[in-house]
């Protein structure tokens, strides 16, 4: 039997009766999904996964198989289910299943890239106590949904990598769902290089006293490239900890989009929470749409946000040329100082260089066509 | 070396130099003095080729070449030094890839091959010591929660590493107590030579008690007022600048 058929069913009425989202949805304003998937819609395709390393101790479930196993049954589709997310349910019965048995401390990546046109599903489940690093890649694709759901038991720590690759034309939108128990940390980092439309949603819950979500990102875009990240930061009960670090490089008419809204609920009295976004405008026609929102229902709580739109710093532009450092090459470092902050929050030493070197060839790639125009 | 002949500088639409002239020659140690808004600091950032300041006549000649139409970073690779009043903060640059940085770009456009990390590390090291700058330091984000005193020993340090054949120390002194003036002051001692010159903006005769200079030029109203040997910054110690000033007018 097919996984989760009532909801399935309910995720297809959800979507049959909202459409695709537009830029008149508030959540959407900045990221007009149904101009920019045109005539072709949503479409009933379903994309592909490819686990490019699994290490020993991992289990995994194909989605589309039967007889799931309890982790599965027990958490599929149980997110609290936006349009994007209950057309990944609805418009794919395939996917990809994860889980770490409880108390496993994996030091091997887990590597999973998500290939082709279409929607698909996935779900990684930390039990209690186990840890592991997520490093999540993405071919491009007309048009990818993904639909993530992510749950971490008590005291269980994952480290999540996404890089997103630069493409003119790829339309590529993701939902993660996170859901974090007592003491649990989940720590993420965003890398996007930008396409036609990319947008990443996350929606963590903190659920159990000491939870924590550490959130960064950067994105580096030039020409027509987009890229959104969209965060929901529950803190649902007290003694939470959640910080958001986001940086934006963009040029020509490269638009960067963060709209990040941290929600402390009734009673969730001594949380802490910081959120900063930047973005760093390099051409009269690049965009950033930054919008931190709080919303508090406890006492006794710390939130602290903050956005900020700006060009790199003449007198810091001056110095380093004063110093010998040639213009093209003294902005390549400013630009790279701006992120750097960013970038370091990634745990993962060899991912962290590796987001470092992306980073290095995007913004050269920037300085080139700043020196031909 | 630096011939500065009638030089008019304007900020936007308000003249600040007005018919400036300097010669140095090698070797020498000239200084500027003068009060606040006399066109000091002008006169620095012209040199080293900051945007915004406007030339509206006069020359600037650097070892028989118009300095003027250099950019700052090949001004930078033929020898011009500027030591900032205030050294600028920047967060994920460690001091030591900024300097490493700048070494290289400087050999690069003179014709020299690159130092290789571990050369650059065996010159900083060398030179960072006598400065009293530590490992830390360099370690750390390039000025990023640096005291006055070390931003000011980190330009020092920067000045010892590029050797610069002309070498301009804009109001060094200020924000330093004693302790670190005398560093400071030994570390440009100690890079005096019969090649290099340098220029030393300061308000103050206090730093002049150290660096001991040829001449002394005294700015006001964007043009020298007065020149002398160094114990004309005792009589401007003694006097102040409106007496000098109002001597000339």
């Amino acid at each position: 039997m097919t996984l989760a058929v009532a909801k399935r069913d309910a995720a297809a009425a959800l979507v049959a009766a909202r459409g695709v989202p537009h830029r008149r949805i508030e959540e959407w304003k900045y990221s007009d999904l149904k101009s920019a998937l045109g005539e072709a819609g949503l479409g009933a395709v379903v994309a592909q996964w490819l686990v490019a390393n699994k290490p020993s101790g991992v289990d995994i479930f194909d989605l589309s198989q039967k007889n799931p196993p309890d982790w599965v049954a027990a958490n599929f589709a149980k997110d609290s289910g936006n349009t994007m997310s209950a057309a990944s349910l609805a418009l794919s019965a395939g996917g990809i299943a994860f889980r770490v048995p409880k108390g496993a401390a994996i030091a091997d990546p887990l590597k999973l890239d998500f290939t082709g046109t279409g929607h698909v599903r996935a779900l990684l489940v930390l039990e209690a106590g186990a840890s592991l690093t997520l490093v999540e890649g993405a071919t491009v694709a007309d048009f990818r949904n993904v639909g993530f759901e992510i749950v971490l038991g008590e005291g269980a720590v994952l480290d999540h990598v996404r890089v997103s690759p630069a493409d003119d034309a790829a339309v590529l939108v993701e939902e993660a769902f996170v859901r974090i128990a007592a003491g649990g940390h989940y720590r993420a980092h965003f890398a996007s290089f930008g396409s036609k439309l990319s947008r990443m949603e996350v929606d963590i819950t903190l659920e159990g006293e000491g939870a924590q979500a550490h959130l960064s990102g950067v994105s580096v875009l030039d020409g027509k490239r987009h890229s959104d990240v969209t965060t929901n930061m529950r803190h649902a009960v007290g003694n939470t900890h959640s910080t958001q670090l986001f940086k934006h490089v963009a040029g020509g008419n490269g638009r960067a989009v963060y709209q990040g809204r941290v929600i402390v609920s009734q009673g969730a009295n001594g949380s802490d929470s910081n959120q900063s976004a930047k973005a760093l405008l390099l051409g009269e026609n690049a965009e950033a749409d930054l919008k931190p929102e709080l919303e508090i229902f406890a006492d006794d709580v710390k939130c602290a946000h903050g956005a900020a739109v700006g060009d790199l710093d003449a007198e810091s532009l001056f110095y380093l040329r004063a110093r010998g450092i040639p213009e093209a090459e003294a902005r390549g470092l400013l630009l790279h100082a701006f992120l750097e902050d960013a970038v370091a929050e990634i745990a993962n030493p060899d991912q962290r260089e590796h987001v470092r070197i992306e980073l290095l060839a995007a913004l050269n790639g920037f300085r080139a066509t700043a020196r031909d125009a | 070396m630096l011939e500065i002949k009638n030089l008019h500088v304007s900020v936007g639409d308000k003249p600040i130099l007005k018919g400036l002239t300097l010669s140095i020659q090698p070797g020498q140690v000239h200084a500027i003095m003068g009060p606040n808004g006399s066109g000091k600091s002008t006169l620095s950032y012209v040199l080293a080729g900051r945007a915004g300041y406007d030339i509206t006549e006069g020359s600037i000649t650097y070892n028989g070449e118009d300095l003027v139409a250099l950019k700052p970073e090949e001004r930078a690779a033929k020898g011009v030094f500027l030591a900032m009043q205030y050294p600028v903060e920047i967060p994920g640059v460690t001091t030591m890839t900024f300097l490493k940085t700048a070494l290289n770009s400087q050999r690069r456009q003179r014709g020299e091959s690159d130092l290789d990390a571990i050369g650059v590390l065996k010159l900083v090291r060398a030179k960072a010591k006598t400065l009293n700058v530590s490992e830390e330091m360099l370690k750390r984000a390039l000025n990023v929660g640096f005291s006055g005193g070390e931003k000011k020993r980190l330009e020092i340090l920067q000045m010892a590493i590029f050797e610069p054949r002309l070498a301009i120390l804009d109001e060094t002194d200020s924000g330093l107590d004693i302790d670190a003036l005398r560093l400071v002051a030994e570390g440009v001692n100690t890079l005096r030579s019969p090649e290099r010159a340098m220029l030393v903006i300061t308000h103050y005769q206090r730093l002049l008690d150290y660096i001991v200079p040829d001449r002394i030029h005294v700015l006001a109203g964007g043009r020298i007022v007065a020149e002398g040997g160094k114990e004309l910054a005792l009589e401007l110690e003694a006097k102040g600048y409106e007496h000098i000033v109002k001597d000339v007018a």
